[in-house]
């Protein structure tokens, strides 16, 4: 899980190790990363939502 | 080598020089806080950019001349190095956050146009600026003077040829004066650099703005909306005064309007309606129907010798009041009072051998537009 994580969170920086992200290719099933990004790219969203209503609040 | 050196230092040292200093070549600082700011991010954000662009084909060039290929330099192959990759990552988006915090802050202060102490109606036309002071009962339509000869060759230019304006946007200075814009036609756009406003101007919509304008002086602005024919001959000029000028200013442009008022219930003589007429419709009406009347077919009909015109008195009254709709006459009844109105029509009447003899009286135009 921690893996994945970090897996996702290095392509939202779009830096990777190239020996991780073969390991990473090698899954047998894409949708634990496409779920996690889902997941992180909402939280990312409503983090930032959230930080600007707070600022400006 | 040297000399080469010495010639690019001077250079770029004479190109910042007077990209920042020289008049014109910058954003001005302009004459509130807000434009202060605005400049000094600017000022920031183009210094940074300075400095990247120096590292960064610093870097490149340096690189290109040192291990140069008949110095013996051998390429590296290398393709990741995670720690030189983040770096190069984080950088850009530390430099932009750093960049969005003070620009956030600054852009929060702009919107902020609540308790003013003045309140100005601009209305954008075309091509005219109508200026409404709001509570004041003070009006007026602000047109360009700028003589139609000047602009057709026939005279030199004047030193603020297409800049300047019959009645300039009179402010106090050290007063929050909030803007509240809008159009009767087309979009246009309200821009006075020096006091960091432009603001567009949208039929049906009214956008706010605001200034506090710190300096007394005269500033000048243009629309910066392609927005017609006339788009370049609608410049602005704000008047910015001392408090007490302004309040003086303001009980005399009172008295004015009540004058004009009082006017329209008087009988008028054929010569001051000439003279007044004449005057409107070189600020309003030469610019289609041109200064002799002769207008610029098939645009713009001729009023000199206009064989209907001449004819029928009361459809040229209804036409000025107003206009054609689906054509480029515009209405006249929301933008000239019943006195100008009055005096156009008879003006356009008596001139350039129309010589109808006929006279049409401020207090008729008023009674038509109450109906
Ligand atoms: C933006 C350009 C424009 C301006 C400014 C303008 N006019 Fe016109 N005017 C026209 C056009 C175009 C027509 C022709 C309308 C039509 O097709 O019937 C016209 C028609 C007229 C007519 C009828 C003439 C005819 O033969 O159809 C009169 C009278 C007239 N204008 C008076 C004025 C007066 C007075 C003013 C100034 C207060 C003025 N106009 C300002 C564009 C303009
Ligand atoms: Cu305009």
């Amino acid at each position: 899980m921690w893996g994945l994580i970090k897996s996702v969170l290095a392509a939202f920086l779009g830096v990777q190790k190239e020996e991780q992200r073969r390991k990473d290719f090698s899954a047998s099933s894409p949708w634990g990363f496409i779920i996690t990004a889902v997941i992180l790219a909402i939280i990312f969203v409503v983090g930032l939502a959230g930080l600007a209503i707070w600022v400006a609040r | 080598m040297r000399s080469l050196w010495r010639w690019i230092v001077s250079s770029s040292v004479f190109l910042s020089i007077t990209s920042v200093h020289a008049n014109g070549w910058n954003m001005p600082r302009g004459v509130t806080d807000v434009s202060g700011e605005i400049y000094g991010l600017h000022m920031t954000i183009f210094w940074i950019c300075v400095v990247i662009g120096a590292v960064v084909f610093g870097a490149m060039f340096y690189s290109l001349f040192r291990y140069r290929h008949s110095k013996g330099a051998k390429s590296a192959n290398f393709h990741e190095h995670t720690t030189v990759e983040i770096f190069w990552t984080t950088i850009p988006l530390l430099i932009l956050v750093g960049m969005a915090v003070p620009a956030t802050a600054t852009l929060t202060k702009m919107y902020d146009a609540s308790e003013a102490d003045l309140d100005v109606m601009i209305i954008g036309q075309q091509w005219r600026w109508r200026y409404e002071y709001l509570g004041e009962e003070v009006a007026f339509t602000s047109n360009m003077s700028t003589p139609r000869a000047q602009i057709s060759g026939e005279e030199g230019f004047g030193e603020h040829y297409l800049r300047e304006v019959d009645e300039p946007l009179v402010l106090p200075i050290n007063r929050k004066v909030r803007f509240l814009m809008t159009s009767d036609d087309v979009i246009h756009s309200w821009w006075v650099p020096e006091l960091a406003v432009k603001q567009d101007t949208i039929p049906g919509f009214i956008n706010e703005n605001w200034v506090n304008i710190n300096e007394p002086g005269i500033y000048r602005g243009q629309c910066a909306e392609l927005c017609g024919i006339d788009h370049a001959f609608m410049p602005i000029v704000v008047h910015a005064m001392e408090e007490a000028e302004f309040d003086a200013w303001m009980v005399e442009r009172k008295e004015a309007m009540k004058q004009e008022a009082l006017g329209v219930d008087r009988e008028w003589e054929m010569q001051e309606l000439m003279a007044r007429g004449e005057t409107v419709f070189e600020s309003i009406c030469a610019a289609c129907h041109q200064s002799e009347g002769q207008g610029a077919p098939p645009a713009f009909p001729a009023l000199a010798g206009n064989a209907r015109l001449i004819e029928d008195r009361e459809w040229h009254i209804q036409t000025v009041i107003n206009g054609v709709s689906g054509t480029a006459m515009p209405a006249f009844r929301n933008t000239l009072n019943p006195v100008e109105l009055a005096s156009v029509v008879t003006y356009t009447r008596n001139a350039w051998g129309n010589d109808t003899g006929d006279s049409v009286q401020p207090a008729d135009i008023a009674r038509r537009l109450a109906q």
